[in-house]
């Protein structure tokens, strides 16, 4: 068998909306002043931390062919419920624990409806969204809150030497989930069951278990991302979520015209939550009227994706 | 068909618990299976059952609609190479799967190695040395060669992470076992489809299986690949390898069989040391008696040479087929699967690009690349998957119907469409063509399945098609709906059409078409006038037999 030489259109097509990236970058460097700082970067990494996390949890569920968009419930209950919970002055541990059995259950009903009552998954987690809000605005009853411990706000809001906490956690979050997911047994399986399931089932892989425990991980990593987000603004608004829903989305999709092409992948995922930050901070810094800058993002995306699909024809669609 | 095995696996997996314990749970039930296994050791019976290594005890198994299975006793004994037969729905693939797990039986027994396996899971028999390879290639397209070649099996290094070096060396291991030049780096989706089922194969050995199970294996390969695989099998028997082998074809299982067993419509038909059963007498017991013909014979008249089809090669599967069809002539074509017949409706239709030859309608060469030009020379292609690819199914019969006609005939200007016109013709087809549907809206998803390929036959009529493919018309469909479909495929021959009548259901060629064509491994390896010859000729020829007249008489010397 001979090896094929790799083209140069065939790394244009491969790692399409990498270039879009780069070049936005130098674009904006050339174009705006201030963009290249160290300052505006740092922004950039820390805003896009809560869509990152949350992006990684989503990645993994697009990975096995499914999808769940509960991330836009669970972020603002977990908001809602860690703000409340501090402010009736229970122990941050203690709250802790609470946030991340949020995720659990959210992610363990997703399973039991996507998977053991073999439910559509877009509908299913949309319905799992709902309910999260629901549950958000009975407990705060609809008033933002907010969190005004320093020693709280300081799990996010500090820094290590030069490197903000929050982007020390999305990048120990990614280096963790790129590792689960290729170098382990079972990250393997994840990427075969959204593949071909026949294969999984021939080998004798409980692939249904497997799917369930995808779903579970999402949770506890959509709530992880409600707690960062939560923290990082100091509060808990109204409908935290909501803004997220379909960023986090972007940044999966983008993501798979960045590497593999047309495959959800974790450093895809990584770079697309950048790309999108880079984008809004971009734009905003060339002094865009703020009504346009979803505008210019849409065309962005728009070509990025076009030039990166051009070898198969089309990006995979995710089946719902 | 599939429903309640699924079914049951769902609710397994209702119970949803975390990574740990579902570890915990494995290792309990795998415990508990060895613990069993050491009490069947003890109570196993000594003597001659010691060397049956597969047997099934009145296995009955059905699905929605169908009984697979009828109280099956079928044994395999170690170190023989065992070829089970049958037509297709026979039962074969039902039968090894519930030997492998993936169909749990309705009732009866399945030991293997004496073990009964009952409550067991894939995985299980896998630990008891069994190993199928499925008709289907089921692996992961985007994963390398070697990443499919271990899937389930990863070597681990000793932080329990995938070791990459010993998985590649695995895979290369495995695959030069069956002499398979393939680089373990390669995605499988940039393979061919021998080099697939070689991956395929090469997976199956990893569980270092004693007990290997065969489902028409061939059908996927090259000449070049299938002789490294027979020699492979042969150096695998000498080795103490087990293997029972589902094929479709003669000379393979006269080529490595030892003993042959026969499955007829769920029943087991009889086994035999195979050099003891002539080529004749097999292909006899897997049809059964003959059936009465269905369909009364009507001769239409023969008219000139409408479709000239000259050195044909088409994508994928199929060498140099020549053949001529005639107005009026209902032309066969059988083979088994993988034979190359629907890369031949493919390649004459122009779905698929061919490789080279020649199409000449009415003797005039003529160039078909895309089915857009094949529709323009009033060629029509009923394809197999209807679902998928001849109707709409969301539609109604009037869209379905009037689709590919639409413009040539129910257009005032450029695209304003004249319904009037549209739902009178409509009506006409139904009434014409007897198509069962409430009314010319109804959405052809409800309508059976009979009925739907009326539907695609009235698309094609509407646009004055005069060469129809038919490819597999009656799968699926129920007796009265085939009756109803040979009825307008004799009407189409009338009028004058050319019918090309793909099928693997013997009988109906045998009595619809004039002339048939047999396919063996992408050849035409034969062609013979339906008056002339029967059903065992036919199966014979299409299990790559050669000469059956000559084979039928020494059977019939030697007995």
């Amino acid at each position: 068998m001979q090896k094929q030489r790799i083209t140069p259109k065939e790394i244009i097509n491969n790692y399409g909306a990498t270039f879009a990236f780069i070049i936005a970058i130098i674009f904006f460097s050339l174009t705006s002043q201030g963009f290249f700082s160290g300052q505006n970067l740092q922004n950039i990494l820390v805003q896009s931390t809560s869509l990152g996390i949350c992006a990684f949890g989503l990645t993994f569920v697009l990975i096995t062919g499914e999808i769940d968009l509960s991330y836009g419930g669970v972020i603002g209950l977990v908001g809602a419920v860690l703000a409340g919970m501090l402010k009736e002055g229970h122990s941050i541990g203690m709250v802790t624990l609470v946030c991340l059995a949020i995720g659990l259950g959210s992610g363990l009903l997703n399973a039991l409806l996507i998977v053991g009552l073999n439910l559509p998954s877009f509908l299913a987690s949309v319905a799992v969204m709902f309910l999260c809000m629901g549950a958000e605005r009975i407990y705060n009853q609809g008033i933002t809150t907010w969190v005004r411990d320093p020693e709280v706000l300081s799990i996010v809001q500090s820094s290590v030497g030069p490197v903000p906490l929050p982007v020390f956690y999305l990048f120990a979050l990614f280096v963790i989930c790129w590792f689960l997911q290729t170098q382990t047994r079972a990250g393997q399986y994840v990427r075969a069951l959204g593949e071909n399931i026949n294969a999984v089932k021939e080998v004798g892989i409980r692939g249904q278990l497997l799917k369930s425990a995808v779903f579970v991980l999402a949770g506890l990593i959509f709530a992880f991302a409600g707690y960062i987000e939560s923290l990082r603004i100091g509060g808990a608004v109204m409908y935290a979520g909501k803004n997220l829903l379909l960023s986090v989305l972007a940044a999966c999709f983008l993501g798979t015209a960045t590497f593999k092409a047309g495959k959800a992948n974790l450093p895809g995922t990584l770079i697309g939550a950048f790309f999108l930050y880079t984008l809004l901070s971009g734009f905003t810094g060339l002094g865009m009227k703020f009504y346009l800058v979803p505008f210019a993002q849409g065309l962005i995306l728009i070509i990025s994706v076009a030039i990166s699909s051009a070898r198969r024809g089309k990006i995979e669609q995710v089946q719902f | 068909m599939l429903g309640r095995e699924f079914f049951r696996d769902q609710h397994k997996e209702t119970v949803v618990v975390g990574f740990f314990f579902t570890r915990v749970l494995s290792m309990g039930t795998r415990v508990m299976i060895a613990f069993k296994a050491c009490g069947d050791e003890m109570n196993r019976p000594m003597g001659d059952q010691e060397n049956i290594v597969i047997k099934t005890e009145r296995v009955s198994k059905s699905f929605p609609g169908v009984q697979a299975l009828k109280e099956l006793d079928f044994e395999v004994a170690r170190g023989e190479v065992h070829a089970l037969c049958g037509e297709n729905g026979a039962g074969k693939s039902t039968l090894m799967k519930i030997i492998v797990r993936e169909y749990i039986e309705d009732e009866g027994d399945v030991f293997i190695q004496g073990q009964n396996v009952r409550g067991m899971g894939i995985r299980d028999v896998q630990e008891l040395g069994l190993s199928l390879i499925h008709q289907d290639l089921n692996l992961v397209p985007v994963f390398s060669v070697a990443q499919n070649i271990c899937l389930g099996r990863e070597p681990r290094n000793r932080f329990g992470t995938i070791d990459w070096k010993a998985t590649r060396q695995k895979a290369a291991i495995f695959l030069s076992e069956i002499t398979a030049d393939i680089d373990v780096d390669d995605l499988v989706e940039n393979l061919s489809i021998s080099e697939q089922q070689l991956v395929a194969i090469a997976r199956s050995l990893v569980t270092a299986p004693r007990i290997l199970i065969l489902d028409e294996p061939t059908a996927r390969l090259d000449h070049k690949a299938s002789d490294s695989f027979f020699s492979f099998l042969e150096r695998a028997k000498k080795g103490g390898l087990t293997v029972v082998y589902i094929s479709h074809r003669l000379e393979e299982i006269y080529r490595i069989c030892d003993k042959v067993t026969v499955l007829r419509d769920g029943k087991k038909i009889m086994t035999s040391k195979t050099n003891e059963l002539p080529q004749t007498e097999l292909v006899r017991h897997m049809l059964g008696r003959e059936i009465t013909r269905q369909v009364p014979k009507e001769t239409v008249p023969i008219g000139d040479v409408k479709l000239s089809v000259r050195d044909l090669f088409p994508k994928g599967k199929g060498e140099g087929i020549s053949f001529d069809l005639r107005s009026g002539e209902i032309l066969g074509v059988v083979g088994s699967i993988g034979a190359g017949k629907s890369e031949l409706a493919r390649a004459i239709f122009g779905a698929d690009p061919k490789r080279s030859g020649t199409i000449a309608i009415s003797g005039k060469e003529i160039k078909i690349n895309t089915p857009q030009d094949a529709i323009a020379k009033r060629l029509a292609l009923i394809p197999e998957e209807r679902r998928d690819q001849g109707l709409v199914g969301n539609e109604s019969v009037r869209k379905n119907i009037t689709l590919a006609a639409l413009r040539k005939k129910f257009c005032r200007g450029p695209s304003w469409i004249d319904r009037n016109k549209e739902i009178e013709a409509v009506k006409e087809s139904i009434k014409s063509l007897g198509i069962a549907t409430p009314s010319t809206e109804q959405q052809v998803q409800f309508l059976s399945g009979g009925t739907q390929q009326k539907v695609v036959v009235g698309k094609w009529l509407m646009s004055d098609s005069d060469l129809y493919i038919f490819d597999e018309p009656t799968k699926g469909i129920d007796v009265g709906g085939k009756y109803d479909i040979y009825k307008l495929i004799v009407d189409l021959a009338r009028q004058g059409a050319g019918v090309i009548f793909i099928s693997n259901e013997l009988p109906e060629v045998l009595t619809l078409c004039d002339r048939v064509l047999v396919m063996f491994d992408g050849q035409i390896i034969k062609e013979v006038q339906t008056q002339a010859t029967n059903r065992e000729e036919l199966l014979f020829y299409v299990m790559g037999g050669r000469d059956y007249a000559e084979t039928a008489n020494n059977s019939k010397r030697d007995h």
